[in-house]
């Protein structure tokens, strides 16, 4: 008294493939910390000092290419002086000097918090950061602007 | 639910094997006060469409089977309020793992990535208690002393642990395996191998209470590449936790040990 | 360990009777076939508070489950290691009247071999200081906690590893039935939407409180009642031993500890359609006042979900609030009921006795099916509910 096999079953090898994984954000997988919706501080501060780290390096890129125009001569110096002395300019220059200030003191926090130390201030840490790089980015910018 | 006196659109994500098309359906869904996402999504299963498959088992956050994303957040559906999202409500499946199909993932992968061993019963501590004269128990204080842990986040953090009691009582662990720290690390999309919070949570508690299991042996575990390192301290997997599993806590916690575990060691020997 | 046995079984339910039923006859060397509409679990198992009996709720008014309960309860802590907060239970006198209750309860439990302690009151607030402190008197007995889903998980994982085919998501639409016999079930595949059949020697009803409606689908009846009850989890653990209140079965009568958060329950009425219960609000404010009898602290605790499950109780239909109907577990075999052969409904019950239930259905089933293997479920340590995910041994 025997049945027939049960690989006459509608799906039983579609539920052995591999089905699709959804990541965050609307990029690519490797992109997912990107996205800043649906985060909380944490995830964000994430993208925060990625991007900072990111906007960082590729200043670190202009200033190496900057300077190699010494080589060059005196003329594209001056031009490029009258470029970077410029309001709108240096108003940039706020905000890179913001981001490194996140950056820094971020950094000491995820530092301090990856090594297990002060774990529960983590948040306060975080706050405390944001807020100090965005009172040496507002400083910055008035100091740029001559006001201070 | 009975008093069903508000209606709101449900987008829900649809997935079906064979025919490879993913799409989100809409459905307009009659709920109560105090009706839950999955009470929504059952009543759709139930009067409009009983093609649309999810999981679900105890209705109340404790066996961890119906996470999902709500408007991209990570939720248990049974415990996420209609009545606290909007007029319309999307509902896709968990991030990072396969789907097999509508809202329900293939969770072989999760649980692939724990430690080989994986007790689930471990000593239980003092029950909390209304007495705000009760102090914390040393018991308590010795726990907060390894992994440097407060219940200030926590939703009961008004509340004490009332003395030890005559006897040892064990108890379940915190984690529910559900799956939303997961979904929610952003390392775990870019990293496939990436073990991911609720395994590395899971190892923590094995230093913090052994049963049989070796040190050397967790350690070693943990601190492979794909493993603690990995971390980068978003905190977004203990924000997504619905029980007291506290993973990013507990990752913190096992780098800590990694990193001068030893020189703790010999503090207490002195 | 391979099928022995040509025979193939199908088994419509994925709860915990299916599962335990799975694991029974795949030990036995036959070939296995279980599927449910949705996720294991998903119907009434998953939903209960989480209490492993000792008996002594039955042990006055039901000698016999209470007998059947102390026996599959030190079984299943066996089978099932590390699975069971085994921190025993306490029936708490609250008020004097509570205490008439005392004496029955003490004998009733002796009686069936379930191990009982008295405890004054301090001995009580000691073991739990939550408890009222206005408390009387107390006993102490093996309850257990344990999460339902995932020691039924247990069962479904060494029933994988055994050779049986769990097939979540695949929904039986109607009964392959001709002249008198069933061969097998339509089936729909929700992850595919296709449908097909599948063949079997005996079908077995396994679908807890809608049997009724897959046994109708072979033209065959069960007495089942669907009997709902409304549960309320609390967030805060405020107690580690189950608490039980000592009087005769009634509303909010239990906490359960489950991990951080403290289940009352329950109620109780009967339904005629399992699906779509209600939580009515009067039912939930009765959770708060009478579990607050057992524990002050749980009048001010914070309301986690509150949630129904209709127990798929047996016995004559037409009972008013279910607590009449006896709880007992019960095999029906169609072929002698209704001439309905190549079918069993296996019905009734309460998760402390999966094991026993699905050995009596397992017995049942092999001897319709004329093979003789004796049932090794009690001998058999469990794999864990992890295993159910991991990948077969090749």
């Amino acid at each position: 008294m025997s049945a027939p096999a049960t690989n006459e079953l509608p799906g039983t090898a579609e539920r052995d493939l591999p089905g699709p994984i959804h990541h965050k954000g609307p990029g690519p997988a490797e992109s997912g910390w990107f996205d800043p919706r649906h985060r909380g501080h944490g995830g964000r501060g994430l993208a925060l000092h990625r991007i900072t780290g990111l906007v960082i390096v590729l200043y670190l890129y202009l200033h190496l290419g900057v300077l190699s125009m010494l080589l060059i001569g005196r003329s594209s110096w001056s031009s490029f002086l009258s470029l970077v002395t410029a309001k709108s300019f240096l108003a940039l220059e706020a905000v890179l000097i913001a981001a490194v200030a996140f950056h820094g003191l971020n950094g000491i926090r995820v530092a301090l918090v990856g090594s297990g130390i002060a774990v529960p201030r983590e948040q306060g840490m975080f706050w405390i950061a944001t807020a100090l790089a965005i009172a040496v980015g507002i400083f910055a910018a008035l100091h740029v602007l001559g006001v201070l | 639910m009975s008093d069903r006196t508000d209606n709101r659109r449900f987008r829900v994500y649809r997935y079906k094997r064979g025919d490879g098309a993913e799409r989100f359906d809409e459905f307009d869904v009659p709920v109560g006060p105090h009706s839950s996402v999955l009470d929504a999504l059952r009543w759709i299963q139930l009067h409009l469409d009983p093609s649309l498959a999810m999981r679900h088992s105890c209705l109340h956050a404790s066996c961890g089977t119906c996470g999902m994303q709500v408007d991209g957040r990570e939720e248990l559906a049974c415990v996420c309020w209609v009545q606290d999202q909007g007029t319309q409500i999307t509902v896709e499946p968990l991030a990072n793992l396969p789907i097999l199909t509508d809202l329900v993932v293939e969770m072989t992968g999760f649980f692939e990535r724990f430690p080989h061993a994986h007790p689930i019963i471990r000593s239980s501590e003092p029950p909390v208690s209304e007495d705000s004269d009760a102090e914390a128990t040393a018991h308590h204080a010795e726990v907060a002393l390894q992994t440097d842990l407060t219940l200030h986040h926590h939703p009961l953090h008004h509340l004490h642990r009332a003395a030890p009691p005559a006897v040892d009582f064990v108890r379940l662990e915190d984690c529910i395996e559900c799956g939303l720290c997961l979904s929610a690390c952003p390392v775990a999309s870019t990293s496939h191998e990436y073990v991911g919070p609720a395994a590395l949570a899971a190892a923590e508690r094995l230093l913090e209470e052994p049963r049989g299991v070796k040190r050397e042996d967790v350690l070693a575990w943990a601190s492979r590449p794909e493993g603690v390192w990995r971390c980068h301290v978003s905190f977004e997997c203990t924000q997504a936790c619905p029980a007291d599993a506290i993973p990013a806590e507990r990752i913190m916690a096992l780098r800590r040990q990694l990193m001068f575990g030893e020189n703790d060691d010999k503090e207490k020997e002195r | 360990m391979s099928t022995r046995h040509d025979a193939h079984v199908l088994i419509v339910g994925g709860g915990a009777t299916g599962g335990g039923l799975a694991h029974d006859l795949a030990l036995r060397g036959l070939r296995v076939t279980l599927v449910d509409r949705g996720e294991l679990t998903s119907g009434t198992t998953g939903r209960h508070h989480g209490l492993l009996h000792s008996g002594a709720r039955y042990a006055v008014g039901d000698r016999e489950a209470g007998v059947e309960c102390i026996r599959e309860n030190t079984l299943l802590k066996r089978i099932a290691p590390d699975s069971f907060e085994c921190n025993d239970g306490l029936f708490v006198a609250v008020c004097d009247e509570d205490l008439e209750y005392l004496e029955p309860l003490v004998e009733g439990c002796t009686g069936a071999g379930i191990p009982v302690q008295r405890l004054t009151a301090a001995e009580a607030l000691r073991l739990e200081p939550n408890l009222n402190p206005e408390l009387r008197a107390a006993v102490r007995v093996p309850d257990a906690t344990v999460d339902p889903m995932r020691l039924v998980l247990r069962f479904f994982a060494t029933a994988r590893h055994n050779g049986a085919d769990i097939l979540p998501y695949m929904e039986v639409t109607g009964l392959l039935v001709h002249d008198g016999l069933v061969s097998g079930a339509e089936v729909r595949d929700h992850v595919t939407g296709k449908t097909g059949e599948i063949h079997a020697d005996v079908v077995v009803n396994a679908a807890g409180p809608w049997s009724g409606k897959v046994a109708a689908m072979a033209g065959a009846s069960v007495p089942i009642a669907p009997s709902p009850g409304v549960l309320l989890a609390l967030r805060g653990r405020f107690c580690n031993m189950v608490i039980n209140r000592m009087h005769k079965s009634g509303d909010g009568d239990i906490v359960v500890p489950q991990r951080g958060l403290s289940i009352v329950g329950t109620t109780s009425w009967v339904v005629e359609d399992p699906d779509d219960l209600s939580v009515p609000e009067d039912h939930v404010e009765r959770m708060y006042t009478e579990g607050s009898k057992l524990i002050p602290a749980l009048r001010h605790a914070a309301r986690r979900a509150a949630w129904s499950a209709a127990r798929p109780l047996v016995g004559a239909t037409g009972a008013a609030t279910g607590r009449e109907l006896s709880r007992t577990f019960q095999t029906f075999d169609h072929g002698e009921r209704e001439g309905i052969e190549g079918f069993v409904t296996i019905t009734g019950g309460k998760s402390t006795t999966l094991r026993g239930m699905a050995e009596l259905c397992g017995d049942v089933v092999c001897s319709k099916l004329g093979i003789d293997e004796p049932c090794r479920t009690a001998e058999t340590v469990l794999l864990p509910h992890t295993a159910y995910y991991s990948p077969l041994a090749a």
